[in-house]
């Protein structure tokens, strides 16, 4: 170890974690406590007393699991099409020549500064004129086409620092762009793809907005959370239980993908350096 | 092996014209070097004949055949790279048999080649090992063998030898050495060491800002340089260049020493290599050196010293032993070792 950690530095850290972990806690508690105890402030321990009946009666009464299957599937596929195509796009306007190649990038990043709810109108009303809404394509293509923007700037700033001399080498060695990218490129970008993907799938799974608009018959989670809450009843208990299994998939996805965020730049020519 | 025509060959960047109108023939089986200062545009000409770089203007012909548009595999070229450039993904197997696995080859047929190729540097203990995991001279060596286990027509290096250290550097000239009079194939060479090319050529190409100044076995461009920039850049150390100026039949040093000669009247360099020096009185002129630094490098000692017109010199005196810094001594100058040029550097022959 270089030099020890100043104190103060635990405990600021130790303060910071604490304040973070006081929300997640109060809705675990939540779960698991009768609604008449809680009604004042999950703290309260006048009254204390644990039920699962909230982790078994929500399944039943909000379908839940169909819409955990379903939250899944939209963010696989949102996710492989975004871990597909941005290096490909990536790889394409950093090392091949075409024309147009600059403007298009710039347009293609410029999505960048597009807020979502600029797009949901026009995107509703095309939507509704190719009878796409309530087809999960109505999600999918925008999922995808708007993670381009940061997907493929992250890759090609990835690829700034890939050598050149290994594009060169596999041009020596036999390959097309194709081949190049699948036999050279791709294997030594596998962090900026994970990364990418990593995000993207944050993203897809805590999607509210498009769903919500475009999708009718199925539902993920995040909307499904908002119809969690009953006219008459706050259904907090049912609600902490909907929030936990919401979350607890993007949080597994980045504890176990956490390291290919830290992870840098693995290409190495073999030179010496 | 195939023969290496470049005709008129250019190459700009926008305005700027790295190369120009360069006209070369590479014979087959022939060992060719580039060699020139940075920037002198020797590596650009190496990846125009590889296909990595387009040809501006002019025509490139590999084995008489147009190659200005061809893909690398189709010129049959191989290149090694200066900084080796192998695949780290893929072990040293992987690496050498690339090529072969693009071009479609069986896994038996690979795995033969990759084995010969393998045999040839010497690198079979080596071959499930990552590039990560081998020693400088080991990744060149499989930078080597990715090259020669495509049975190229013409072997390209760029520079292979300069991130090595010096030991390993003299090793693997002699294995390159070796394996050009193994393999036969054509090979060209870039590097801007002079040694490197005066030891491995047949042929030597002395390059200047796109231009080719030179070219010729090394013996030609040692004995018989064009011009004073090849005559600076070939032999180590380098040759001395002493102000003089002819008058009367008579040239005269700046330093005082002065013999006959005839060449027009006017101001002349004389070229002199450190290793022509001889004894004094044995010349037809001598010179006085103070000493400054004495290099004894054992076999031979270099003499690095000031003439009495400040000039410096390098002089090589091999048989003379017991020089110290500080001493004043004479070297003696034979004119038809001396070479004459102009002052704008052209060579003056007829002494």
């Amino acid at each position: 170890m270089i030099g020890r950690i100043p104190w103060w530095t635990v405990v600021v850290v130790g303060v910071i974690a604490t304040i973070w972990v006081i929300p997640v806690l109060g809705i675990v508690i939540t779960s698991i406590r009768p609604p008449s105890e809680v009604a004042l402030g999950w703290w309260r321990i006048d009254n204390v007393s644990f039920t699962l009946s909230a982790w078994i009666r929500v399944w039943s009464e909000y379908p839940l699991a169909q819409a955990f299957w379903f939250t899944g599937m939209l963010a696989a596929i949102a996710t492989l099409g975004t871990m597909l195509f941005a290096p490909v796009a990536a790889y394409a306007f950093h090392f091949l020549k075409f024309r147009f190649r600059r403007v298009l990038l710039i347009i293609i990043i410029n999505a960048f500064v597009l807020p979502q709810q600029v797009v949901v109108i026009p995107l509703f009303i095309l939507w509704r004129d190719l009878k796409l809404i309530d087809n999960i394509a109505a999600v999918l293509i925008p999922y995808i086409g708007l993670s381009f923007a940061w997907s493929i700037f992250l890759v090609k700033n990835f690829l700034e620092d890939f050598p050149k001399e290994l594009i060169e080498a596999a041009k020596i060695d036999g390959c097309g762009p194709i081949s190049t990218l699948r036999h050279v490129v791709l294997p030594n970008a596998t962090s900026p793809i994970y990364a990418v993907g990593v995000l993207q799938f944050l993203w897809t799974w805590n999607a509210l907005l498009l769903p919500m608009l475009y999708l009718r018959s199925m539902q993920p989670l995040p909307v499904l959370l908002t119809k969690v809450a009953g006219t008459y009843e706050s259904n907090w208990d049912l609600r902490s239980v909907a929030a936990i299994v919401t979350t607890i998939v993007p949080l597994i996805v980045f504890v176990v993908f956490q390291r290919q965020f830290a992870a840098g730049s693995q290409t190495r020519t073999g030179a010496k350096e | 092996m195939a023969n290496v025509v470049l005709s008129n060959v250019s190459k700009s960047y926008g305005n700027l014209e790295v190369i120009e109108g360069l006209n070369l023939a590479i014979k087959d089986g022939s060992f060719t070097v580039f060699v020139g200062p940075s920037g002198c545009g020797k590596s650009t000409l190496l990846r125009m004949i590889a296909g990595l770089e387009p040809i501006t203007k002019g025509t490139l012909e590999i084995d008489g055949k147009p190659m200005n548009e061809a893909d690398p595999i189709e010129r049959g070229v191989a290149m090694v790279f200066q900084n080796y450039a192998l695949y780290p993904h893929m072990s040293v197997e992987q690496n050498i048999g690339f090529s072969l696995r693009m071009a479609g080859l069986s896994k038996e047929d690979i795995a033969a080649r990759v084995a010969v190729a393998a045999q040839t540097l010497q690198i079979e203990p080596l071959l499930k090992r990552k590039p990560g995991q081998l020693s400088g001279g080991q990744r060149q060596r499989v930078a080597i063998g990715r090259a020669i286990v495509r049975d190229p027509e013409v072997f390209l290096f760029d520079e292979p030898l300069s991130n090595l250290d010096a030991e390993l550097r003299v090793s693997m000239r002699v294995e390159i050495a070796k394996l050009h009079n193994t393999l036969g194939s054509t090979m060209i060479y870039v590097t801007h060491d002079q040694t490197e090319a005066m030891t491995l050529a047949d042929k030597i190409v002395v390059m200047r800002a796109g231009k080719i100044e030179q070219a010729g076995t090394p013996e030609e461009l040692y004995d018989n340089p064009d011009n004073l920039f090849v005559a600076g850049f070939i032999g180590s150390p380098r040759m001395n260049f002493l102000r003089g100026a002819f008058g009367g039949g008579r040239l005269r040093l700046e330093t005082g020493a002065e013999w006959a000669g005839a060449v027009p009247d006017g101001a002349v360099l004389v070229g002199v290599r450190p290793e022509h020096f001889v004894e004094p009185g044995h010349g037809a002129a001598d010179v006085s050196v103070k000493v400054d630094v004495v290099e004894n490098l054992g076999g031979t000692r270099f003499v690095y010293g000031t003439l009495g017109s400040g000039e410096s010199v390098v002089v090589e005196a091999r048989e003379r032993g017991g020089i110290r810094a500080g001493d004043q001594i004479s070297f003696g100058i034979k004119p038809e070792r001396a070479m004459l040029f102009s002052p704008s550097g052209t060579r003056l022959r007829n002494l």
